[in-house]
């Protein structure tokens, strides 16, 4: 165990845990502000995926440039999705929620197979392609690209949230709705522009993924237990929490399979839930 | 009114292999009584108790591996195999339990599924347990004795007794003290402690015996398929599935479970076989739009959609 | 295929056999065969593949072609008068629950005569579980866990050889290289960790051990990770000379391309088919796929010693093309599928009946010859107790200037190898 395989666990567990952090980031602002778990999150990872596949391959966009395009139209898909589903569960029992975007999710999913084929596709080279090595520490560009991406996005949103208007009105509907009512917040526009962020941001995730990860139907269950976890460790609703638990776990599931045995390094990744929830029922930041 | 309903039903099951003969709607009706129990299991925790678990395949792997391993090393019989899978579902969710259940709503359901992911990898790389192999049980051998049967009939009354009893137990349960304590730590846990319910004892309960029933639907189908391993008894996929068909049904009402298998049982099946065989998923997404409609349109299952259009309204 | 005609058939078949008296039940104007495979969800691309592949060579016995392939002179099975295969698929979507209640489904309700499944083993293992109960002949031309011809079964007949002999493959050809000049003193094994990997992995450490290469790592991991950057940093650790990997084809390039990230490169990587063979690998990882070598069941060069393999693979190619829109070649398994029907319809062909108990026998007495088979196999001939290909056997293949080129045995070989991996570009 020498420090350079330390360092190298160390980086590589940030870089990967950046982007499990933005995308725990867009599940988190929607839960905190509607108390719903987006169980299509994953597929919404997939679909902006596969956009940037199509955008290469038709049109020979880079999936970095293109990135502004995948915010936009998963932020669309987000809209919609709330108009057309997500409302009618508002104030359903939790399980209904649950079993909504559930079964979005799997709509989605086999959608995507059935339309395009459960064949693999990769984007080949992009702006970004190559390797750095720092101090016999390897960083490969496309994930340091996503790593940095994650990390700006992150921050868009915690500025937004924070420093703007929209942003505060976001967080007292968060807080309370009725309050937000009265003050003259239109609670449904709120929940509408919660979910377009979340999937905006889960969307520039997608864009970033696809430079290194491959693009098919099921990418989205990968990453999005994770994002589950990632939430609850860092606390539903905490956007800063979120960005911790997706570190958190990065570098535990990298320290865990080098150290001590890839297969079951998810078992740290889980272990590590179980033991902050059960310390601090509210996850790490949790407010709610 | 309702004995007379019990009575049919109870006929109707029972004479239903006697009546359609051929394997595979035998098949698909056990298939229904399997995904019932389960369903009812969840129900007790779930639906009762008002605890989403989204990890109900450990208990379902536990009873299964319990009774093939004591089955394989100690010729144990399945029959005491289907009771010490259920003692050793118990006490791990008891285990589980204990913790866990300081959690709430959402971050317990993830805690379920924590636990489930972890128990999933754990047995995937034990090889006493099979490992990623799995475990086989041997294709002959036929008796009652053996638990094994060479045709659907003796797995049939099986699983229909299984789920009888247990039906049985969760309408005496609810009936009694703890689904009247149940209901209040669904409704408002911290009301109901104030007025005295020993909330964490009664969570124990309802968790042990969904525990149990579970593990025994687990022993079940180790004995019908005759092999098992990690993706077949222990993913997430098989929680989530456990939950629908309650959701679907009805959670929280001793029915639900039943209708929810009745109907998703032969729905997957059917989109399967009509649409399946083409290769390109799409029965997955007829079914995946049918959660959704369900979800949106009716949450309180299908139980609430027949109280709906008998004119009840509905909780 | 539309099922629709079946009734009228049997229909015109009942009123033949009613009009003519006490004759002879007249031959069967169609004879059906089933196939259990994962036809939707992550392995949805290999079922299609098998299933063309499968159609293929219905099509082939159905027709008078004029190839040298089993039955493919005159039209439809010459023993039955002429009667045509028909297959029917059933999709078991990687469940063995599935492919159990699948398989007994055809076998009642479809009235078929034979299975043939399933390619997950675990699959395999519970669907001609069910053929075994009902007494139905199961061919399985892809599966290559050992466990499932060690079960005493009857029924079950594979045509396909096993991890067990791929395994030892690799190291009598380590011990080639060696005898070349290669130091080679001990390899790392990594493999995804169900099934298939686990079972490779068994047989290559006892391999291994009875060879005398120590195994320096022995990484298992999860198929399903986000990344792999940890399981390649242990294996860059432990700087073997060789790597043996098992993994499918998700991870099969996201390891190649991790190893190119952390500079791991060892002097060799042996793969263990499923994802280095699969079409995606190459046009996915580009100059990073070169150099690796494969076990592999079959290889498109095959056709330069075998000119049949080009020309079937120029149908299959057809087939797709109209069927799914872009031609593709054929693979290990598409290329198993294949030859697994054929294997059934010569057995059935000389059975001259579609009673159970008399294909089995003519199962059992199968001797194909190995021109017949667009295989690299000796030919077809089952073990007399547990039904396994006797003269199957195993290619190695290199990946040469982006394509798979034969290379071991030595005898079929189309060029020789590459040794070392080259270092990785850019």
């Amino acid at each position: 165990m020498t420090t350079a395989q330390v360092a190298q666990a160390l980086v590589s567990g940030l870089l990967i845990g950046f982007v499990f952090a933005l995308i725990a980031a867009g599940l988190t602002l929607i839960f905190g502000v509607m108390e719903i778990v987006n169980f299509a999150h994953g597929e919404f990872l997939m679909l902006s995926m596969y956009l940037s596949y199509f955008l290469h391959a038709g049109l020979g966009w880079d999936p970095i440039a293109a990135l502004p395009v995948n915010a936009a139209a998963l932020f669309a898909l987000g809209v919609l999705v709330y108009y057309a589903l997500i409302r009618r569960v508002l104030r359903a029992p939790m399980l209904a929620q649950i079993f909504a975007t559930f079964g979005l999710g799997v709509f989605l999913q086999n959608a995507a197979q059935f339309l395009w084929r459960p064949d693999f596709r990769t984007l080949g080279d992009s702006w970004v392609t190559g390797r750095l090595a720092v101090a016999g520490v390897y960083v490969s560009g496309p994930q340091l690209a996503a790593a940095g991406g994650a990390v700006l996005t992150t921050g868009a949103l915690w500025w937004l949230l924070s420093r703007t208007e929209v942003g505060r009105a976001l967080l007292a509907t968060a807080e309370d709705r009725h309050a937000a009512s009265l003050m003259g917040i239109n609670p449904d526009r709120m929940f509408a522009l919660a979910w377009g962020l979340g999937a905006a941001c889960v969307g520039v995730a997608g864009a970033l993924l696809s430079t290194f990860y491959y693009v098919f139907p099921q990418v989205g269950s990968v990453f999005a237990l994770i994002a589950f976890v990632a939430v609850a460790l860092g606390g539903f609703g905490s956007v800063v929490g979120a960005f911790a638990g997706g570190v958190l776990i990065g570098v535990v599931e990298s320290l865990a399979g080098v150290f001590v045995a890839p297969a079951i390094k998810n078992v740290f990744v889980f272990a590590i839930y179980l033991v902050v929830v059960l310390l601090r029922p509210r996850g790490l930041f949790g407010k709610l | 009114m309702k004995i007379v309903f019990v009575a049919a039903a109870v006929l109707l099951v029972g004479l239903y292999p006697l009546v359609v003969r051929g394997p595979y709607p035998q098949h698909l009706m056990i298939l229904v009584l399997l995904n019932a129990l389960l369903g009812t299991a969840w129900n007790i925790l779930g639906g009762f108790a008002g605890q989403i678990s989204l990890g109900q395949a450990t208990f379902f792997g536990a009873g299964a591996f319990t009774s093939t391993l004591l089955f394989q090393h100690a010729g144990v019989s399945p029959w005491l195999g289907l009771l010490a899978g259920a003692a050793v579902a118990a006490g791990l969710a008891l285990v589980i339990g204990y913790p866990c259940f300081r959690l709430s709503g959402h971050y317990f359901a993830i805690a379920t599924i924590a636990v489930g992911e972890i128990v999933g990898i754990v047995v995937t790389n034990w090889d006493f347990a099979g490992g990623a192999v799995g475990l086989f049980l041997p294709v002959e051998g036929e008796s009652i004795g053996a638990f094994k049967f060479g045709d659907k009939l003796g797995y049939h009354y099986v699983i229909a007794t299984l789920l009888g009893v247990s039906l049985a137990l969760a309408a005496w349960l609810r009936r009694g003290r703890p689904g009247y304590y149940w209901r209040a730590i669904r409704e408002d846990q911290a009301a109901a402690r104030s007025v005295g319910v020993p909330a964490t004892r009664y969570k124990q309960l309802a968790i042990a015996i969904s525990a149990a029933l579970t593990a025994m639907a687990g022993t079940f189908y180790a004995q019908y398929v005759l092999f098992i391993d990690p993706p077949s008894v222990l993913p997430l996929s098989l929680s989530i599935q456990i939950c629908l068909v309650a959701v679907l049904g009805g959670a929280g009402t001793l029915l639900g479970p039943v209708l929810g298998a009745l109907v998703l049982v032969p729905l997957s099946a059917a989109t399967s076989v009509a649409l399946g065989g083409s290769g390109r998923s799409l029965d997955l997404v007829v079914y995946g739009l049918l959660i959704m409609l369900i979800a949106a349109f009716e949450p309180a299952g299908l139980v609430g959609l027949a109280r709906r259009l008998r004119g009840h309204p509905t909780r | 295929m539309s099922r629709r005609p079946a009734p009228a058939l049997a229909l015109a078949v009942l009123a033949v056999s009613l009009v003519s008296p006490r004759a002879r039940a007249a031959p069967p104007t169609e004879v059906v065969i089933g196939a259990v495979y994962p036809l939707s969800g992550n392995l949805a691309k290999v079922g299609n593949d098998i299933k063309d592949a499968i159609e293929l060579a219905a099509e082939l016995v159905n027709e008078d072609v004029d190839l040298p392939v089993p039955l493919g002179k005159g039209k439809g099975l010459t023993n039955l008068g002429g009667a045509r295969i028909r297959v029917v698929f059933a999709d078991h979507q990687s469940s063995p629950e599935k492919g159990l209640s699948e398989a007994e489904r055809l076998i009642t309700q479809e009235k078929i005569v034979a299975v043939m499944g399933s390619y997950n083993s675990n699959v395999t293992a519970t669907a001609s579980q069910a053929a075994e109960r009902l007494k139905t002949p199961f061919l399985n031309a892809d599966s290559t866990s050992p466990l499932l011809t060690g079960r005493g079964f009857r029924w079950f007949f594979r045509t396909t050889p096993t991890d067990d002999e791929f395994s030892e493959n690799f190291f009598k050809f380590l011990g080639e290289m060696k005898k070349r000049g290669k130091g080679i003193k001990n390899v790392a094994l990594f493999y995804e960790n169900t099934l298939f990997g686990t079972d490779v992995s068994k047989f290559e450490k006892k391999y291994a051990q009875q060879y005398g290469y120590p195994v320096v790592a022995d990484v298992a991991y999860d198929a399903k990770s986000t990344n792999l950057n940890a399981e390649i940093q242990r294996l860059k650790a432990a700087s073997a000379d060789v790597l043996l990997q098992a993994s499918y084809t998700n991870d099969a390039i996201l390891s190649t391309k991790t190893m190119k990230e952390l500079d791991f490169r060892p002097q060799a990587i042996l793969a263990m088919d499923a994802g280095h063979v699969s079409s995606e690998f190459v046009p996915s990882l580009g100059k990073d796929a070169e150099g690796v070598l494969s076990r592999e069941v079959w290889a498109l060069g095959l056709g330069a010693k075998k000119p049949i393999v080009q020309k079937v693979n120029e149908l299959f190619r057809k087939r797709t093309q109209a069927g799914r829109g872009q031609p593709i070649d054929m693979d290990g398994t598409s290329a198993r599928a294949f030859v697994g029907l054929l294997v059934l319809a010569d057995a059935i062909n000389r059975a001259g009946s579609t009673e159970a108990e008399k294909i089995r026998g003519a199962l059992e007495a199968t001797d194909l010859p190995g021109d017949q088979l667009i295989m690299p196999w000796k030919g077809v001939k089952f073990d007399p107790k547990t039904h396994q290909n006797t003269l199957g056997s195993g290619i190695l293949v290199q990946i040469q200037d982006g394509k798979y080129v034969v290379v071991y045995p030595f005898d079929l070989a189309a060029a020789d190898v590459r040794w070392p991996l080259p270092a990785w570009g850019k």
